[in-house]
């Protein structure tokens, strides 16, 4: 088996993220992932520190890696100086170019992001475009912005911006910007991580029997891993310490 | 509370920020969600402050929330932000203004990475180049927006039409700041006031009249999250963290929350209407929702600039309490106009309409 | 000169200072004692109670009192010493106001500073009503007030350990050792005024490295009921009602933690005094990476410094508790006398 760790000490943000964890738990005590997920930052970084491939190989295909939010709280007062978020992304980063992503419910969510964010990037140049956040699949977007979007011309007009224009916000990017971005994803790699999803991806809805399309989001793969939770995501164990500290508060 | 200790710690944190020649790169969020914020910074800056501030129509996203979402690498966001600072080079710009607070994030994210490791800043520099033929200056200084409208916050409040000021109370108005977690937790030498006071929109507020709220969960996340608001099964961390600082900043009776991070105003903005819906509970003075701004749209207010041309009406908790409490003369009828001024269908279940 | 009126002066009146002063001056030689503050005594004069016998500080600063009263020992209070030089056959010692002393041979004794506890930002110290300081409740213990900054009596207090140590976000990765016994100290003394208080220590290890101080921890726990969490304290905030809200790890528990207290107290760490860290720039004398001064040897020359005639006494070279600074200031003292013997 791949050296998992020496994989992870390549990556720049693994090398700044660990150095070695004394357990204090300062990260875990603000982690707003933690306060919702049955998640604990500091027992993550505990484990990859172990170097041990087998319990790296383990994350790698859990649930666990999936879970922070990458506020970044945690580099702030940790006082040996890591930051479990960058070993958090570091993982991420292997877990996608291995393929264990797919081992998981939330991991199966990255393919969403890739084909939503990602191929944003390359076809607008913004990660995020307007008439993408549709009102019926954002409701939480509110009435304010299906107004918005049910008048994105008007809206945009109102304050100064044109949708596509040549100039100002959501103007349109031109193709051959479009195309210096391909040329980086290519060089840089990220074009190989995009793949590296994909294929993982594909693979994993014929293996689950569920109809893939290598383009566009309306077919059952998508649909199911941006909506599915098999409810274990915050499962407590039961812990009258905890309802005692519950009580305190 | 004990406004001396604090004080101190914003006399250490001070950051140099230019005093003038910006380039400005654009926030996918901002513009996505607060178009208006965005032409409101540039007005300021040129119109009330005189400044130069150019904008490249050839720089894109900086790719943060790829970044952040796992799907982009560090290699490629490197390339992409160098490619930013190779427009500005080429413009002849050296000080980078940021619309974003995660672009900011990562932008000196990347700065710090190339100090330590500058075999990965030549890295940088061959793959842009094989990519798109461009080469790069690293700029003298990266500034977020919101650093910007703080150093002139004075200059400003001498020119300003209105006081974040309660006219129907006398009082000063209460309000929540919300500083984006990629300001300051990351790199605190880099945000004004470090990471635990941050500075940056105090000053403004106090600047133009109005009383800073400290709450406990003031430095907790809004709960954006990348990954845990994009897929739709997450969004339930992204809505409780919202929740959690509501709970605790209601007590305070605040008058409006305003955020530097357009992902935050507009998560406060839209999880309160979520939380109005789902649990039928709202937050704010006479439970009418708390006005959640970006700070552009704050600045905008108070050097008197039409809301609706701002975009302020684009919010699901809508600023009218606000703008009556400023003595700010707004009609209701003209929030929502078509190009042509004709009157569009205003939606219904907003806060506070 | 013979060796029975060589002069040695020591650079500081705390502990170690007061000790090496004693058997010099035990011993026929004539002592100088430049102390900065005004009084003799250092920290100990501030405290209430030692550990791990809760004997009462006043019996310490009394017998150091009486120490100081011996016809050779000349105790100058409010002079700070500044720089120590070699001179011929001898040292010259510079002291604030400008001018210089002659000395044989001299003890650098110039203690420890506390950390200062605002440098922990996310703990609001002199911000949020209520975060207070070990020493700060060590001064509550003398006044016998131990209420809120709003007069209430304490319901609940916490105590966080490792404050200023052990970390590398303030520069302080050595840990000050004698905070944990500290703490256990003040939670059985703040059981014992206030039996309705709950108490909680925050702590990361607990290091009860001296004599009974394991049995201390114990008796906090069986005979006081003091509450221990393992976790250090990330954040501390002031609320409405002028408590404090933390958040922590309940780490053994796995799992976060809030919780509100009546008072905080911070254990802040020990660090290498100002004063001294001034003296050692000016002098040459080199610093450990804890900035502490550096002997020549950490096993069998602690006291022992490159300069000739210059010896180390106390927390000046690291922290340390009081029993064991008086060793160090005896040692030291012994071998000021060797090296006067041997000129």
């Amino acid at each position: 088996m791949e050296d998992l760790y020496a994989r992870l000490m390549t990556d720049v943000r693994f090398e700044e993220g660990l150095n070695a964890c004394m357990n204090c738990g300062v990260c875990t005590g603000i982690c707003p992932a933690a306060e919702y997920y049955n998640y604990d930052p500091r027992r993550v970084v505990d484990l990859v520190q172990t170097r041990d491939n087998n319990i790296i190989l383990e994350l790698l295909k859990s649930e666990t890696i999936w879970y922070c939010g990458q506020c970044m709280s945690c580099k702030t007062r940790c006082p040996r100086g890591n930051t479990p978020g960058l070993v958090i992304m570091a993982l991420r980063k292997v877990s996608q170019e291995l393929g264990y992503f797919t081992e998981s419910e939330k991991g199966r969510q990255q393919f969403a992001i890739k084909r939503t964010v990602g191929e944003n990037i390359l076809k607008h140049g913004y990660c995020v475009v307007s008439y993408d956040v549709d009102p019926k699949s954002h409701p939480e977007q509110g009435p304010a912005w299906e107004h918005y979007y049910n008048h994105l011309e008007d809206s945009l007009a109102r304050v100064g911006g044109e949708l596509n224009g040549k100039e100002g916000p959501t103007r349109k990017i031109s193709d051959d910007v479009l195309q210096e971005l391909k040329n980086i994803f290519e060089v840089t790699g990220g074009q190989d991580l995009y793949d590296a999803i994909e294929e993982a991806s594909e693979l994993k809805a014929a293996e689950m029997n569920m109809e893939f399309k290598r383009a566009g989001r309306d077919f059952e793969y998508f649909r199911h891993v941006v909506t599915a939770d098999n409810g274990n995501h915050q499962v407590e164990n039961e812990d009258i310490r905890r309802e005692e500290h519950a009580a305190r508060r | 509370m004990q406004l001396e200790g604090k004080k101190r710690i914003w006399a250490e944190y001070q950051k140099d920020i230019p005093d003038d020649h910006f380039f400005y790169v654009r926030s996918c969020i901002r513009q996505t969600f607060f178009a208006g914020s965005e032409q409101v910074f540039l007005k300021i800056m040129r119109d009330d402050l005189g400044k130069d501030v150019m904008e490249d129509p050839r720089h894109t996203t900086c790719t943060g929330i790829g970044y952040h979402g796992d799907v982009v690498p560090f290699e490629t966001i490197s390339t992409v932000v160098a490619r930013h600072f190779a427009l500005a080079t080429e413009a002849g710009y050296k000080n980078i203004a940021i619309s974003c607070v995660t672009s900011f994030g990562i932008y000196t994210e990347i700065l710090e990475t190339w100090k330590h490791f500058p075999d990965l800043l030549a890295k940088t520099r061959d793959n842009l180049f094989k990519a798109t033929g461009r080469e790069f200056d690293l700029p003298e200084s990266i500034a977020h927006a919101s650093d910007i409208i703080y150093k002139f916050r004075d200059e400003l409040a001498r020119k300003a039409k209105y006081q974040l000021y309660d006219i129907t109370t006398g009082k000063p108005l209460k309000v929540v700041e919300h500083i984006g977690c990629h300001y300051a937790k990351m790199f605190p030498k880099h945000g004004i006031g470090g990471a635990e006071f941050p500075h940056v929109l105090v000053g403004m507020i106090e600047s133009w009249g109005g009383e800073v709220i400290d709450y406990p969960e003031r430095r907790h996340c809004c709960g954006f999250g990348f990954r845990q608001y994009l897929i739709q099964a997450n969004r339930g961390y992204s809505i409780s963290a919202s929740r959690k600082k509501f709970e605790s900043m209601e007590p305070y009776k605040p008058d409006m929350i305003v955020a530097n991070c357009p992902g935050c105003a507009m998560f406060m903005d839209r999880w309160q209407y979520t939380i109005k819906e789902i649990d039928d509970v709202t937050y704010g003075g006479y439970k009418t929702g708390i006005p959640t701004l970006t700070y552009e749209e704050m600045a905008g207010l108070v050097m008197g600039y039409d809301p609706w041309e701002m975009g302020l009406q684009f919010h699901n908790v809508q600023a009218l309490p606000l703008l009556r409490k400023m003595g700010i003369k707004a009609d209701p009828d003209k929030r929502f106009l078509a190009k042509d001024g004709s009157r569009l269908p205003e939606p219904a279940n907003l806060i506070n309409s | 000169m013979t060796v029975m009126t060589k002069h040695v002066i020591i650079a500081g009146g705390g502990v170690a200072g007061i000790e090496a002063a004693g058997v010099l001056a035990d011993m026929g030689h004539t002592v100088s004692i430049l102390e900065k503050e005004g009084n003799p005594g250092g920290h100990v004069s501030k405290w209430h109670a030692l550990f791990p016998d809760r004997r009462p500080a006043g019996e310490v600063t009394g017998y150091l009192g009486k120490r100081i009263e011996n016809e050779n020992i000349r105790f100058i209070a409010g002079t700070s010493v500044e720089k120590i030089e070699r001179h011929g056959g001898g040292l010259t010692v510079g002291i604030s106001g400008g001018t210089t002393l002659n000395a044989d041979a001299v003890i650098v004794a110039t203690g420890f500073d506390l950390f200062d506890a605002r440098r922990k930002e996310e703990y609001g110290y002199g911000i949020y009503d209520n975060v207070i300081t070990s020493a700060d409740l060590e001064q509550m213990f003398n006044d016998d007030r131990l209420l809120t900054s709003d007069g209430r009596v304490p319901d609940r207090i916490g105590f966080v350990h490792c404050v200023g140590s052990r970390d590398e976000k303030v520069c302080n990765e050595h840990c000050s050792k004698v905070c944990c016994v500290t703490a256990v100290k003040q939670a059985i003394e703040v059981r014992e005024k206030l039996p309705g208080c709950e108490v909680f220590c925050f702590y990361m290890d607990m290091r009860m490295f001296g004599p009974f101080y394991e049995e201390l921890y114990r008796e906090s726990q069986e005979k006081y009921n003091v509450n221990y969490i393992r976790g250090k304290v990330s954040e501390a905030s002031g609320t409405m009602k002028k408590r404090v809200a933390l958040k922590v790890e309940d780490t053994l528990a796995g799992r976060p933690l809030k919780m509100e207290v009546d008072l905080l107290v911070l254990m802040t760490g020990m660090e290498m005094s100002k004063s001294g860290a001034k003296l050692a720039e000016a002098s040459g004398f080199a610093t450990g990476i804890n900035r502490f001064l550096e002997s020549t040897d950490n096993h069998y020359g602690s006291n022992m410094s490159k300069m000739k005639g210059v010896f180390y006494a106390g927390t000046c070279t690291a922290p340390m508790n009081i029993t064991d600074t008086i060793s160090h200031a005896r040692a030291a003292a012994v071998e000021a006398v060797k090296y006067l013997s041997s000129k």
